[in-house]
C-alpha cells in the first residue's frame, strides 16, 4: 500500500497550515541570519517583518479560502475540517490582518525592535487554525497551550517595561492554571470512558443507563473543569481577574491580538464539544452557563464605571459582551448559536475600529503613557471624522439601533427569550442599559469636553485610518443589509445541530 | 497475578539491584574516605550561586538561559530513543514525522546559535 497516497488528502486539507509553519520557519532563519549580520549593519527589521507576516497570512488565506472538501475527518479523526472551521480560520486571518497593519507604527513607537514579535504573532495563530480544527482532547490541548504560549511571551514583550513583564507573568502563572484545569477534567474524561476523541465521545454517553449513571456524574463534573478552563481563556466572570491587568500592562499591539482574535476560535470549538458532544449534559451546562453569563454582565457593566484607563475600560467592556456571548450559548439554539457567530464578528469588528482609534490618540503630550479617558477630549475638534467613526464604534457596542450593534444585540435577547431564559435576559438587559452609560460617557467626552492643554495630535497613519473607515462603514451598512453575514453564520451554527 | 509478576519481575529486580549498589558506593566512600570539610569543598559548585537566598538579591538569568537550552536540547533524545526502538513497526508517515521534528530542532538550533543564545559574554 502506497502510504503517500493514503495521506494525500490529509495533506491538501492541512496545506494552510502547512504553507504557515514552514513560513515560520522561513522567517525565522532569514530574521536570525540578518538581524545578526554584521556585513548589513544589524538592521532592525519591524516594517519589514510586519510585511511579510501580513503576506504571509494573506497567502494562507487565499489557501483555505480554496478549499475544496466540505466535510473531512483527519489524522484519526483528531482533526476536522468543514464550513464552520473554514469560516472561523478565514475570520481569525482577516482580523489578524487588520490588527497587524493598524499596530506596525505603534511598535516602533514603543521600540518593540524585535523580529521575534511577529514570528510569535504567527506561531499563535498558527494554534488557533489547529485550535479550530480539533476533534480530540489531545489536539485541543495542544493547540490551545501553543496558542496561549505565544500569548505569554507577546504580553512580556516590552522588556524594559515592568507593567509588561507583570502582565506577561500573571498571564502566564493563571494561564497555566486554567491548562491544568483543563488538563484535570481530560483525565477524568479519559478515565471514565477511555477515549478522547469527540466523535467517539458522543457514540458513547448517547446511551445511557443504569448501568453507567456513576460515570456520567463523573463526567459532569471533569466537563465542568474544562468548562472553567474554557470560561478562563475567554475571561468570563469569576474568571477575569487576569484580563483588565494584562490588558492593561502588556503593550497595546499585543492587547489587540488578545482581545480581539482568540475568542471566536474558542467559542467555536466549545461549542462544539458542549453541544454536539456533550449534549446530554446540556442541563447541567445551561445552568452553569446562565450563572456565569449573568455574572459577567454584571461585573463588566458595574466595574468599568469606575475605569479611568482606556485599555482597562476595554478590557470590562469585553467581558460584558462575553457575558452577551454566554447567554446566547445557553439558549441552544440554532438560532442562538448564529446570533453568537454574528455578535463574535461584529464584537470583532468594532472592536478593530476602536483600538485603532486607542492607537491614534497620540499627541505630544502623551506619547510614551497609558491612555486615560482625558486623551479623548476634544478629538472631534481636533480630527471630526476620527470622533464620528469613534463616535458610531462606541454607539454600536453601546447596541443604539441604527447601528448592527442594536441587531447583534436584539437578536441574542430574543433567542433567549425564546428558550425561556426569561431572569437572565432581564438581567442582561438592564445590565446593558447600564454599561451604555459609559459607552456614552466616552462620546461626551469626545465630543463635548474641552481640554485646556496646549498640545498637537500627531496624524492618524494611513493603515488606521483605512481600518477605521472600512469598520465603520460596515457598522453602517451591515444594519441596512446583513443578509451576507447573516448567511455565512447560518452556515456556521449549521454544522454544529 | 502471575501475568503482573512475569512483566514487572525484571524492573523489581533492577529496584532492588539499583537501591544496593547506590546505598553500596555512598557507604563505602563515606566510611572509608577521609573527610576533612572545609567551606570551599562544602559550597555549591556547577552552579554560579546559592539556591538558598534572600530573594531579593540579584542573580544572574545566564546560569536559567543555559539550562533552558539543555533542557530542550536534551529532552529530544526522551523521543528519538523510543522512535529508534520500534523504527522497524511504523510506517513511513512515523519516520518523515520524526524527521520534520528534527529539522524543526535544527532551524531553534540555528536560531539560537546566531542571535546569540548560546555566547555566555
Amino acid at each position: 500500500m502506497d502510504f503517500s497516497l493514503l495521506y494525500q488528502n490529509n495533506f491538501k486539507m492541512f496545506l494552510p497550515e502547512i504553507f504557515l509553519a514552514t513560513s515560520i520557519f522561513i522567517l525565522t532563519i532569514h530574521g536570525s541570519f540578518s538581524v545578526s549580520s554584521r556585513h548589513l549593519g544589524f538592521p532592525l527589521l519591524t516594517r519589514s517583518f510586519s510585511k511579510l507576516t501580513i503576506l504571509t497570512l494573506l497567502l494562507t488565506y487565499f489557501l483555505s479560502e480554496n478549499n475544496s472538501i466540505n466535510f473531512m475527518l483527519t489524522y484519526q479523526n483528531t482533526f476536522i475540517f468543514d464550513l464552520l472551521t473554514s469560516y472561523v480560520k478565514e475570520i481569525v486571518l482577516i482580523s489578524t490582518i487588520f490588527s497587524l497593519f493598524i499596530f506596525e507604527d505603534s511598535l516602533i513607537r514603543n521600540q518593540i525592535n524585535n523580529f521575534e514579535y511577529f514570528i510569535l504573532i504567527l506561531c499563535a495563530i498558527l494554534g488557533l487554525l489547529f485550535l479550530a480544527s480539533a476533534y480530540d482532547f489531545l489536539s485541543l490541548y495542544l493547540a490551545i497551550e501553543m496558542q496561549s504560549l505565544c500569548l505569554y511571551v507577546l504580553a512580556a514583550s516590552k522588556k524594559n517595561s515592568s507593567f509588561s513583564m507583570d502582565a506577561g507573568i500573571k498571564y502566564f502563572i493563571l494561564g497555566s492554571f486554567s491548562s491544568a484545569l483543563l488538563l484535570f477534567g481530560i483525565s477524568f474524561i479519559y478515565g471514565c470512558t477511555g477515549t478522547t476523541n469527540f466523535e467517539n465521545l458522543s457514540i458513547l454517553l448517547a446511551e445511557t443507563n443504569d448501568s453507567n449513571l456513576f460515570l456520567n456524574s463523573i463526567i459532569e463534573k471533569a466537563l465542568l473543569c474544562v468548562g472553567a478552563a474554557f470560561l478562563f481563556k475567554i475571561a468570563a466572570a469569576p474568571f477575569h481577574m487576569w484580563s483588565p491587568d494584562v490588558y492593561e500592562g502588556a503593550p497595546t499591539s499585543s492587547t489587540i491580538i488578545f482581545a480581539i482574535i482568540p475568542k471566536i476560535v474558542l467559542f467555536s470549538i466549545f461549542l462544539r464539544l458542549f453541544q454536539s458532544t456533550f449534549f446530554i449534559f446540556e442541563d447541567t451546562l445551561i445552568f452553569f452557563l446562565i450563572i456565569f453569563s449573568i455574572a459577567s454582565v454584571i461585573i463588566g457593566s458595574f466595574v468599568a464605571l469606575r475605569q479611568k484607563r482606556i485599555k482597562r475600560l476595554l478590557a470590562y467592556s469585553s467581558i460584558s459582551h462575553v457575558g452577551y456571548l454566554l447567554l446566547a450559548f445557553a439558549s441552544n439554539s440554532l438560532e442562538a448559536t448564529q446570533a453568537l457567530f454574528f455578535y463574535l464578528v461584529i464584537y470583532m469588528l468594532t472592536s478593530l475600529s476602536i483600538w485603532s482609534l486607542v492607537l491614534s490618540l497620540n499627541t505630544t503630550k502623551n506619547i510614551q503613557k497609558s491612555k486615560t479617558l482625558v486623551d479623548l477630549s476634544s478629538i472631534a475638534a481636533l480630527n471630526p471624522i476620527l470622533g464620528f467613526s469613534g463616535m458610531i464604534a462606541f454607539f454600536s457596542l453601546a447596541g443604539v439601533p441604527p447601528l448592527v450593534g442594536f441587531f447583534a444585540k436584539m437578536q441574542i435577547f430574543i433567542n433567549a427569550l425564546g428558550s425561556s431564559l426569561f431572569f437572565a435576559s432581564f438581567i442582561a438587559i438592564l445590565s446593558s442599559v447600564i454599561s451604555s452609560y459609559y459607552y456614552i460617557r466616552l462620546i461626551k467626552t469626545i465630543y463635548f469636553e474641552k481640554n485646556d492643554d496646549s498640545f498637537f495630535i500627531f496624524p492618524v497613519s494611513k493603515a488606521c485610518s483605512l481600518t477605521i473607515g472600512l469598520s465603520t462603514f460596515f457598522l453602517l451598512y451591515l444594519f441596512i443589509n446583513p443578509y451576507l453575514l447573516v448567511l455565512v453564520t447560518q452556515k456556521m451554527a449549521l454544522c454544529l445541530f | 497475578m502471575s501475568f503482573l509478576i512475569q512483566d514487572y519481575f525484571p524492573i523489581l529486580c533492577l529496584f532492588f539491584v539499583g537501591c544496593g549498589l547506590s546505598s553500596i558506593i555512598l557507604g563505602a566512600s563515606y566510611l572509608l574516605g577521609t573527610q576533612k570539610p572545609d567551606t570551599e569543598k562544602m559550597s555549591i559548585y556547577e552552579c554560579g550561586f546559592n539556591p538558598y537566598e534572600d530573594s531579593r538579591n540579584k542573580f544572574d538569568v545566564r546560569f536559567y538561559v543555559v539550562g533552558i537550552m539543555f533542557l530542550i536540547f536534551d529532552l529530544e533524545a526522551m523521543f528519538m530513543f523510543p522512535w529508534a526502538v520500534s523504527l522497524s513497526h511504523i510506517n513511513s508517515m512515523g519516520f518523515w514525522t520524526m524527521i520534520d521534528f528534527i529539522l524543526e530542532l535544527i532551524i531553534g538550533f540555528v536560531y539560537v546559535w546566531r542571535i546569540g543564545g548560546l555566547e555566555w559574554e
